[in-house]
């Protein structure tokens, strides 16, 4: 069966799709751009506060600039292969995985294992998470010279304690092999309580029946966790591995504050190395550099976790 | 018809309410605005400190002239932020920098102002050391002038020496056997540790450049002449190395110690030595003082001459910071009054009275009677006095931070490798030279003064 639409041609077309292209389309087409244009301001503000700084430091992550001539030579690959050729590069980026790997096991363990026992506080888990938080909204700065000056001060604090009692208690951020996990604690401290009110959230979110469901059947703990829990949150943990794995590769406060890079390179990360580069030595082409290749390793997880997302869409 | 009254009603009283704050904004604008404004950013000093500075430099210079009026901002991160203004063509109009090596970027790059004009006007050249006056030069033009010397030596306890019946170290042989005597006895051999600051690590590094390797071979090294692998460099830096690895430096705590710290442990008698720059004196006042009836228990004395063959005694030569002009500033003869009024005795003896450290002005010559100041601004007077002889008689070594090309500068922070044992001084210093070649070939070195040859 044909009809016939309006500029006289027959076509076989269903009715309904004849109707929508001729009636709705075009209001949906111009609902579209009224969104964009709302979207506009927002996308521009990002666009010329993210954008152009990014692609001004890509630039320049090719020239010799000192970061303070109005001026710059194109060097090419020249600040790649240097910093390709210094150890200290791989130092730093050998720290920045190990940190990855802490934070992706010891906080995501504790807080997953805190929200799933604040799961059974309904009526403290409230106060409990307002306690967990304190060090996460305390800036950087305080939180590293408490730890500085009174945890790991050996005159004061913990360390300086135990020395007293005749403990000879080493100072951790001295030893070359334990000052990375030292600064990496003090973050960890800082950042688990975040993920702890994160997860129990998402927990929250799990449909009731499915987990009376699982009751009646005479679900375990661990059976509970695995099959109903964990399949509802897999999203947030998906989301918080990505996170986590891009703040790997962004790590500086804490480090900076608690060592500023040393002893002897031993707490050196991506982001230091850079600013070392950028502030102290006028060699803002190598510090772009740097931060190309960080954000390098920031943007394989962020197209890993776009492409999972994707796949569970689809799914 | 209400409805669109209304809508009408809230803008149209928001711009009246407008149309009266403005007039009295405008009417409220301070008396001072008829001084023309100047600005300086200065490190984030504690407040005491920054009442001191309030007091003697911007309330002092105010009072001293009507044209302008000087304002001090304390930054925290005030190196990183001058870089990132002056980038811009903006920040204060007397530019404070970290010395020498951190002007000659900025010079060449247009964004300070050559003071060869005021330094004529002013007689800074007479004034002012010649190899200070001559660090601040850029391709022959003064740049910058520094704001206070600063050199390495060894402050001491006097209670703890008598305790453990030794005399101040006048040789590197005394100051050792005193450091095992009181380690061997529980005590820091000498307190010391570059705690949130890593660049302290340049204290220790100048120290044996100047004390061992000697001022020639370091010259010489500067100006590309000396190879900064030569063994006497190398001697120096092992011996640094060596002193750390037995604990002379802050024991096993140098990380964990800064100069605050430190000087609380010299005053409690934890130590008899903190071995540092002069600048610590800032540090001290906290910890010795007519409060705690223990000012009179701290001393200084000059480092050692290790070995023969160098003079004695030596001073490295180091500077605070810097003073500069922003080439953007709209009051550059006024940013050139603050400078000149700072590179003042008066300038010198008031800040001192009451912040002892900071502002040693470099000048040619001092008359200052130490018997008018007290406790730790009298050492500080008699230090500063003692080196100004010296340095006019070239016995000056050079303080890594204030001579040395950045990025080379930068090397000698990262000592500690050697230090720690992840790199050999011969490595570390084949490195050094590496990077200080590249540095010599872009004229990044500043002007060495050449010492006494």
């Amino acid at each position: 069966m044909s009809i016939t639409t309006e500029l006289g041609r027959t076509g076989h077309q269903p009715p309904i799709a004849a109707l929508y292209n001729r009636h709705i389309a075009p209001r949906a087409r111009g609902a579209r751009l009224k969104y964009y244009i709302l979207v506009a301001p927002a996308l521009l503000l990002s666009l010329s506060v993210v954008l152009v700084p990014a692609v001004l430091t890509a630039v320049a992550a090719f020239t010799d600039w000192n970061g303070v001539a109005a001026s710059a030579s194109w060097i090419g690959l020249d600040n790649f292969s240097s910093i390709f050729a210094d150890g200290v590069f791989w130092t730093a980026l050998a720290n920045n995985i190990r940190w990855m790997v802490l934070f992706l096991t010891i906080p995501m363990a504790i807080g997953l294992g805190a929200a799933m026992l604040l799961l059974r506080r309904p009526r403290s888990r409230t106060g409990y998470q307002l306690i967990f938080l304190i060090p996460y909204v305390l800036a950087a700065i305080t939180n590293a010279l408490v730890w500085l000056n009174i945890m790991y001060s050996p005159i004061a604090g913990l360390v300086g304690f135990l020395r007293k009692q005749g403990i000879n208690a080493p100072a951790p951020l001295a030893n070359l092999q334990t000052a990375l996990y030292a600064v990496a604690a003090v973050d960890m401290w800082h950042f688990w309580g975040f993920l702890t009110v994160v997860y129990l959230a998402s927990l929250r979110q799990t449909p009731v029946d499915h987990i009376e469901a699982a009751h009646i059947e005479g679900a375990s703990g661990m059976q509970l966790f695995r099959y109903v829990y964990f399949p509802s949150i897999r999203p947030t943990l998906q989301l918080m591995f990505v996170m986590i794995t891009i703040f790997s590769f962004l790590s500086y406060d804490y480090v900076k504050l608690l060592t500023g890079g040393g002893p002897a390179h031993s707490t050196e990360v991506l982001s230091t190395y850079a600013y070392t580069f950028a502030f102290s030595t006028f060699q803002f082409g190598k510090a772009a550099a740097v931060g190309l290749i960080m954000s390098l390793f920031g943007l394989l997880p962020a197209i890993l976790y776009t492409w999972l997302s994707r796949r569970d869409l689809q799914a | 018809m209400l409805d669109h009254g209304r809508r009408f009603l809230t803008p149209l009283l928001l711009v009246l309410g407008l149309l009266t704050i403005a007039p009295a904004a405008v009417t409220a604008a301070p008396t001072a605005a008829s001084r023309q404004p100047l600005s300086m950013w200065f490190w984030g000093a504690p407040p005491d400190h920054q009442m001191t500075m309030k007091r003697v430099l911007v309330d002092g210079f105010n009072a001293s002239q009507d044209t302008y009026a000087l304002q001090v901002e304390f930054r925290n991160s005030v190196d990183s932020d001058i870089q990132v203004a002056l980038a811009a063509n903006q920040g204060p109009d007397i530019v404070y920098g970290s010395g020498p090596a951190f002007v000659a970027p900025y010079a060449a790059s247009s964004k300070l102002v050559s003071m060869d004009a005021y330094s004529q006007k002013y007689g800074w050249k007479d004034r002012i050391l010649d190899p200070i006056y001559q660090s601040g030069t850029v391709g022959g033009k003064l740049y910058a002038l520094p704001n206070s010397l600063n050199t390495l030596g060894i402050f001491y306890n006097k209670a703890v020496l008598r305790k453990y019946g030794s005399d101040v170290p006048k040789t590197i042989e005394d100051l050792e056997a005193t450091m095992d005597k009181v380690k061997a006895d529980g005590l820091y051999p000498s307190v010391t540790g570059n705690k949130g600051w890593r660049p302290v690590n340049e204290n220790y590094a100048s120290i044996f450049l100047t004390h061992m390797a000697g001022p020639q071979t370091v010259y010489g090294a500067l100006t590309g002449k000396v190879p900064w692998t030569s063994p006497e460099i190398q001697a120096a830096v092992e011996k640094s190395a060596d002193w750390y690895q037995k604990g002379y430096l802050g024991g096993s705590d140098y990380v964990n110690l800064n100069f605050a710290d430190s000087m609380q442990l010299l005053a409690d008698g934890k130590s008899p030595f903190f071995i540092g720059p002069t600048l610590a004196f800032q540090f001290a006042t906290d910890f010795f003082n007519k409060d705690k009836g223990n000012v009179d228990d701290l001393g200084y004395t000059s480092f050692p001459t290790i070995g023969t063959g160098l003079a004695s005694p030596l001073y490295t030569l180091g500077t605070t910071a810097s003073l500069s002009i922003n080439a953007n500033s709209s009051n550059q003869d006024g940013a050139a009054q603050v400078i000149d009024y700072m590179m003042s005795q008066m300038f010198l003896e008031n800040m001192t009275a009451t912040w002892p450290g900071y502002w040693g002005v470099p000048l040619k010559s001092i008359d200052i009677d130490p018997s008018k100041y007290e406790g730790l601004s009298r050492e500080y007077v008699i230090a500063i006095s003692d080196m100004i002889k010296g340095v006019n008689g070239g016995n000056f070594g050079y303080f890594t931070a204030t001579f040395f090309p950045p990025a080379t500068q930068q090397e000698f922070i990262n000592i500690d490798t050697v230090w720690e044992g992840t790199s050999s001084a011969s490595d570390f210093l084949t490195r050094v030279d590496q990077t200080f070649k590249v540095e010599l070939e872009k004229n990044m070195v500043p002007p060495i003064p050449a010492p006494k040859l």
